[in-house]
């Protein structure tokens, strides 16, 4: 069930451009993506609809120990959509937020001690050792392509996206679903994690919309008259 | 909230200033172990697509003054599509500023206006040599260049780094590439940094490049500010949420 069914339109990849990409692959440098050393499996629903919920693939880099980047797809495999982004934040940088800031990001407490955010393929020992820092933090995240309602583009503007912040909220079929295909169960680890602890001063109220739904609207600007420029290049 | 033409609220996280961006410790020994041993157990699929890097530059749909160098990591979803996570930089440790989408533009024309207004064309950049694929020859970039001038793409900057966020502030930005006229033209300054950085000269790319074919035309509705004058801003707005089960 895992990915949107729906195809990317376009044709198959040539074999010419298949070449190109296999040379730029070895030439090339990629920096910033090897620093990606982490995949995450977790659920965003949209912040303006809680029924609405995705499974996001989360692949990971730190950019040092407090702040985390994600790049978010729809699935685990080669073919996998780039649906979004996440940030992932310590409670002490959430806490310099301005307070206007504060309802765009969400907390990861929940996710973490009910077992549903979890790493595929490695050893729950292991992952607990990272998870221990995650449950703490905070996250942000925005996602471009509406794969839940069979869009086969990215359209339309990005969405707002919240994390679970109690049972009950997770659709039992998403859940199972993911659970069978990694061969997991969230109430065996959920028990294993009882232990951890979230943000030290509890989750801030203003964290998770406020409470509230969020969305996000396009607004006209206009621009400096396009005749007041000089022309830069001769 | 902080729309995304609004300078964020008082916070010591925006404005630059001293220390990195982002603030905080480095990342421990113990986490990098981690990270290593996760590297290795894990299959990064979708990662592993990212085939291509290309360099270029971006405006900010609502202010054109505001230009910034790129860095895309370009995987290809199909013949048609491409799908590219951004950086500010090619380093280790380069901030991951938000996501750009490329289609042909054959599945261009299927988008309904309201949606074309979001995109913009990239044949200046590329016939300008403002594109590039860093240390690939041109020779063996050409027939994806060739293919990229006849693009339209979508970015949206989720990171403005450029005016000193020391973290990821407020909406996405919805960015414009540059183009030959107007405010459209990156600024010389800009340019020769990156040259210089990776020795290598745009006007002789230019030149190299007028041999490649233009569209035939250019869909109006994509870098909607040539005609209409106008950018385009993204607003946070409180609503109900639509729920099964309590919230928070």
């Amino acid at each position: 069930m895992a990915s949107s069914h729906v195809e990317v339109p376009g044709e198959a990849t040539e074999t010419s451009t298949a070449v190109v990409e296999t040379a730029t692959g070895i030439i090339q440098s990629f920096a910033p993506i090897n620093q990606i050393h982490q995949h995450l499996c977790a659920f965003h629903f949209y912040a303006d609809d809680m029924t609405r919920q995705v499974e996001a693939h989360h692949y990971c880099a730190h950019l040092n120990e407090e702040v985390r980047q994600c790049l978010i797809f729809d699935s685990s495999k080669a073919d996998a959509k780039l649906i979004g982004v996440e940030y992932i934040i310590s409670p002490m940088l959430f806490l310099a937020l301005p307070e206007e800031e504060k309802p765009l990001w969400h907390s990861h407490e929940y996710e973490v001690k009910s077992g549903v955010l979890f790493m595929p393929d490695l050893p729950l020992s292991v992952q607990r050792m990272d998870l221990e820092k995650v449950v703490k933090t905070y996250g942000k995240t925005f996602h471009f392509w509406q794969v839940d309602r069979g869009d086969a583009l990215p359209l339309g503007l990005p969405s707002i996206m919240m994390a679970l912040t109690r049972d009950g909220q997770l659709y039992d079929h998403l859940a199972k679903d993911v659970e069978n295909r990694f061969e997991i169960s969230f109430e065996k680890e959920r028990e294993n994690r009882a232990y951890m602890s979230g943000p030290e001063h509890g989750i801030h109220p203003l964290a998770n919309g406020a409470g509230k739904g969020l969305k996000l609207e396009l607004r006209d600007i206009d621009l400096p008259p396009l005749d007041s420029f000089p022309r830069i290049f001769v | 909230m902080a729309s995304s033409d609004q300078e964020p609220g008082p916070t010591p996280l925006a404005g630059g200033g001293e220390g990195p961006t982002p603030p905080g410790q480095p990342t421990t020994m113990g986490s990098k172990l981690l990270d290593k041993g996760a590297k290795m157990l894990q299959s990064m699929k979708p990662v592993r697509q990212l085939q291509q890097h290309a360099c270029s530059f971006a405006l900010y749909a609502h202010d054109h003054t505001r230009q910034i160098e790129t860095h895309l990591y370009i995987s290809r979803l199909n013949q048609n599509f491409l799908q590219c996570p951004i950086y500010d930089s090619d380093d280790p440790l380069a901030h991951l500023i938000g996501v750009e989408y490329i289609v042909a533009e054959n599945i261009f024309e299927t988008l309904p206006p309201e949606e074309q207004k979001l995109w913009h064309s990239h044949a200046y950049e590329i016939k300008s040599g403002l594109w590039v694929h860093p240390r690939v020859a041109e020779m063996i970039a050409k027939p994806e260049l060739k293919w990229l001038t006849k693009t339209y793409g979508k970015f949206w900057c989720t990171w403005q780094v450029d005016r000193g966020d020391r973290v990821p502030l407020g909406t996405p930005a919805l960015m414009m590439s540059p183009q030959g006229v107007n405010s459209g033209q990156v600024r010389p300054d800009l340019l020769k940094s990156r040259d210089d950085k990776y020795k290598m000269s745009s006007e002789e790319l230019k030149e190299s490049r007028l041999e490649i074919e233009e569209p035939e035309w250019l869909n109006p509705n994509a870098d909607y500010w040539k005609q209409h004058g106008k950018g385009f801003g993204l607003d946070v707005l409180e609503t109900d949420m639509k729920h099964m089960t309590p919230f928070p």
